[in-house]
């Protein structure tokens, strides 16, 4: 089931200045309810303003956002309530943290949203649990934490807003593995527990192949192409073609049907590849 | 978006303006600046208006840049203009007298002469400085032209390296600014309406993790500073060295002609009574 | 002694522990972010430090151009203690120029408005001659391909561009060894992928020594040396194949092999016959082609 829609939508930079930009051509893309929606491309290929058109940050030059239907540009001066609603965590988001505790930083979005204290506490509560904040952390001034834990207080701020829409520019840029599975599979079981609709923007195809349910390939201001992970990632050379990564598992299991052994499954995932190798060779370990 | 703006609106180019080396212009600008306060002739104000548009035309900038350039200050002009329109008294009959109101033809005269010496100076300045100058030779200029200062150890050099800095960092923290706003907008942050305390209160958000990253900025700029041994000016040279050529010598001449015809001007007419016209002369000469 | 002459740099026992405020007699010390470090770095050797992060591997490379301090411990260059207190500050920056240091954030280290001027800016505190700095920063701004983009403004650059200018500031000052220091971390896939081939590209082209710390895996994969900092102790030195072989090791500590790698090691937990040091894609293609067609019997 479609939640949020983009109908028909393009959108300039400086409109009438010498640095005039086209960042989105006629782009028309939607996102299911409950699903992970993976957002890929360069950088400049018009993911970030998309995304900034989700909420209404910007509002689009044509076309239409549509949430449940409904235009959010509807009522311009309500736009404020369609951000809680599609709810934004930008790149490097730690820069948003001002307030003297992490549990007052963290309660600021629904403060805003006119929530009773209970309600607020409650919210701060499921907020921190996905995102594997501590409750120690909470009393504690946001600017001493580490850098991965400012990562996740930012991210619970907008999760406490609980969104019907949660749309993320690169959560884990910057973090190492251990850091980018907790806050990506943190996000995924918020995704299955809650039925939010997600929308992923980030430039680890890895991730992408290991986390999404579908992906949205940017290319150029433009949609290139959108579907189910495995339509997506099952055709390498499509995206190489554009200049974007695969994953280097993805390279090597198409490298190998090239060779004429056929696997079958997910070829984008470790695990994938494994199960599939083990199928071919009969599934019985030496 | 905000972080379109140019600062200091510098306009790259390779005019006879653009050449010249700072210190001529920034030498060139306070000449201008004293010779447009001096004016007090409508004769003389032809003068400055007929260099200021030689100055565009040899800048090469478009009229339509330098109109913008002014359209900021209109309140201020108007303004300067009302004041001098009300409060001139004239000696001859009010031309209106309505109530506490009176404007005579002095008035009138001063305020629109008093509008063009502030359009003249702001467009006069930022042809021949900021639209042709590079902040960063700017603060070269400005830096060298300091530098006897440094014999009464004045530190010259930190102050340019303050400014280099500074400018430098302006355009990333508009950016910055632009983002934090929008992360907080996200978060139903309101910045334009309520009372002024409300809106005062909604800028906390956004001017808490301004300076935080501006600090953290500045730490880590003073690390990469370090590692690439900076140690003040000591035993510093330079890529870029300021040099006054040829043009540089031709403009500053250009430049005391223009001042000394403004005080020639200011000079002359009490001298010149009896030669021009009387109507010439009352025009040209008239005293503002 | 004579044995530190062929080594560019060599860390004994390297110790750091961050202490805010010393003055203060603390009965508990915080732990230290460097523990007992000792390792030796030749001259021409392209090593990443790999580390999760906050295991200490930025604390290592502060200590390397000594903009800080070990609290225990000595670095020696060439056979001389730099961490000696007779070190002037002359000294001091003479090894700074020696040893050149790329940071994370590239907004953060550029410090004039026009490329070219930046490049220039490590030359000129150097105090070296007019026409010199000219030929330097010339030649850096070639090398990081940059030259199109002398005159520019940096703040108008992407990432990556502005990371490739940061890189010939240090080019310029014609250091023996350069430290990335998390360098692509900020940086999309291509500005990744530039930086990386630069570094590379210096390391054999211009023999410079490059630390590149990271907690890629894929950027590890392609250095010849690789540590591991964990908790601030060197927990493992080798070639990338013997690292990345051991992925239960990396596992433990929050780190990863490439996924080639992973892959092969999961197989043969699984009882299959395959390498456990196969790291570039063309080696893990190699080695699940012979598993597969041993089997499959097609090829």
């Amino acid at each position: 089931m479609t939640k949020l829609e983009v109908k028909g939508v393009s959108f300039l930079y400086g409109k009438g200045t010498p640095f005039e930009k086209l960042a989105l051509d006629n782009v028309s893309v939607s996102f299911e309810k409950g699903k992970i929606t993976g957002l890929i491309g360069h950088t400049g290929s018009g993911k970030s303003t998309l995304v900034s058109l989700l909420n209404g940050l910007y509002k689009p030059e044509e076309g239409e956002v549509l949430l449940d239907g409904v235009n959010i540009w509807q009522k311009p001066s309500e736009i404020s309530k369609i951000r809680f609603r599609v709810g934004l965590v930008m790149q490097y988001p730690e820069y948003q943290l001002f307030d003297e505790t992490v549990r007052r930083d963290i309660e600021f979005g629904p403060r805003n949203q006119g929530l009773s204290d209970e309600e607020i506490n409650e919210r701060v509560n499921e907020a921190i649990r996905f995102t594997g904040i501590t409750e120690d952390l909470l009393e504690k001034s946001p600017f001493e934490l580490s850098g991965g834990q400012k990562r996740r207080v930012a991210i619970a701020g907008i999760l406490a807003m609980r969104p019907e829409v949660l749309v993320l520019d690169e959560p884990a840029a910057g973090l190492d593995p251990r850091g980018r599975r907790e806050i990506l599979g943190g996000l995924s079981d918020y995704v299955k527990e809650s039925g939010v609709t997600l929308i992923l923007v980030s430039h680890s195809m890895e991730d992408m192949a290991y986390y999404c349910d579908n992906v949205v390939v940017m290319s150029d201001s433009k949609v290139y192409k959108a579907g189910t992970v495995d339509e997506i990632f099952s055709s390498a050379t499509e995206l190489e073609a554009i200049g974007l990564d695969v994953p280097v598992i993805s390279k090597i299991a198409s490298r190998l049907k090239a060779c004429g052994i056929e696997l079958e499954g997910k070829l984008y995932t470790v695990g994938g590849v494994r199960d599939a190798i083990i199928n071919y060779l009969g599934g019985n370990a030496k | 978006m905000i972080s379109d703006i140019t600062l200091g609106q510098y306009f790259p180019g390779d005019s006879c303006i653009h050449k010249l080396d700072p210190r001529t212009k920034i030498i060139l600008t306070v000449l201008f600046i004293v010779t447009v306060f001096l004016v007090n002739t409508p004769l003389g104000f032809l003068t400055i208006l007929l260099s200021v548009i030689s100055l565009i035309l040899l800048s090469r900038i478009s009229i339509r840049v330098i109109l913008k350039g002014v359209k900021p200050i209109i309140y201020v002009l108007i303004f300067t203009a009302l004041i001098n329109l009300f409060m001139t008294k004239g000696e001859s009959q009010p031309l209106v007298d309505f109530y506490f109101i009176e404007i005579y033809k002095e008035g009138i005269i001063r305020a629109v002469f008093m509008a063009l010496r502030v359009i003249l100076l702001i467009i006069g300045t930022s042809v021949l400085l900021t639209y042709t100058t590079s902040p960063i030779s700017l603060t070269d200029g400005i830096e060298s032209l300091l530098s006897p200062l440094k014999k009464i150890k004045i530190p010259v050099h930190v102050f340019a390296m303050m400014m280099t800095i500074a400018l430098r960092f302006i355009p990333t923290l508009i950016e910055e600014t632009e983002k934090i706003m929008n992360a907080q907008k996200s978060r139903g942050a309101d910045f334009s309406s309520g009372s002024l305390i409300k809106r005062a209160k909604a800028l906390i958000p956004i001017i808490i993790p301004l300076f935080v990253s501006s600090f953290k900025r500045a730490d880590e700029l003073a690390v990469a500073m370090e590692c690439r041994c900076y140690r003040g000016d000591k035993n510093r040279t330079k890529l870029v060295k300021l040099e006054f050529r040829g043009r540089d010598y031709a403009w500053f001449g250009i430049g005391l002609v223009f001042l000394a015809a403004v005080i020639a001007l200011m000079i002359i007419p009490s001298h010149i009574t009896g030669i021009l016209p009387e109507t010439v002369y009352n025009v040209f000469f008239y005293k503002i | 002694m004579d044995n530190y002459n062929i080594r560019a740099l060599r860390c004994e026992n390297l110790s750091f522990v961050y202490d805010d405020d010393a003055e203060q007699e603390k009965v508990i010390l915080p732990p230290p972010a460097l523990d007992n470090v000792t390792v030796s770095i030749n001259r021409g050797e392209y090593i990443a430090v790999l580390g999760h992060n906050g295991s200490g591997k930025s604390t290592f490379a502060k200590l390397l151009n000594l903009i800080l301090q070990p609290t225990y411990g000595k670095i020696y260059i060439n056979g001389k203690d730099i961490t000696s207190e007779e070190m002037t500050e002359d000294d001091i920056f003479d090894i700074r120029s020696k040893i050149g240091m790329v940071f994370q954030n590239p907004d953060n280290q550029l410090v004039a408005t026009i490329v070219e001027e930046d490049v220039a800016f490590g030359p000129e505190n150097l105090g070296i001659e007019r026409s010199e700095i000219r030929k330097r920063v010339d030649e850096a701004l070639k090398v990081v391909d940059m030259t199109d983009y002398a005159r520019h403004a940096p703040h108008k650059l992407s990432g990556g561009q502005k990371q490739r200018v940061a890189i010939a500031g240090i080019i310029a000052m014609h250091p023996e060894v350069i430290i990335f220091d998390e360098s692509t971390a900020m940086l999309d896939p291509l500005g990744r992928r530039e930086v990386l081939n630069i570094m590379e590209k210096l390391n054999r082209e211009e023999n410079i020594t490059v630390i590149n710390i990271t907690h890629y895996m894929e950027e590890a994969a392609r250095a010849d040396r690789v540590l591991i900092i964990n908790d601030g102790k060197l927990l493992a030195d080798g070639t990338a194949k013997q690292i990345f072989s051991k992925v239960d090791l990396l596992h433990s500590i929050g780190l990863e092999s490439p996924q080639g790698t992973e892959l092969l090691a999961e197989l043969s937990k699984l009882g299959y016959d395959v390498p456990s040091d196969a790291i570039t894609e063309d080696e893990c293609f190699d080695a699940l082609k012979a598993l597969l067609s041993q089997k499959g019997g097609r090829l």
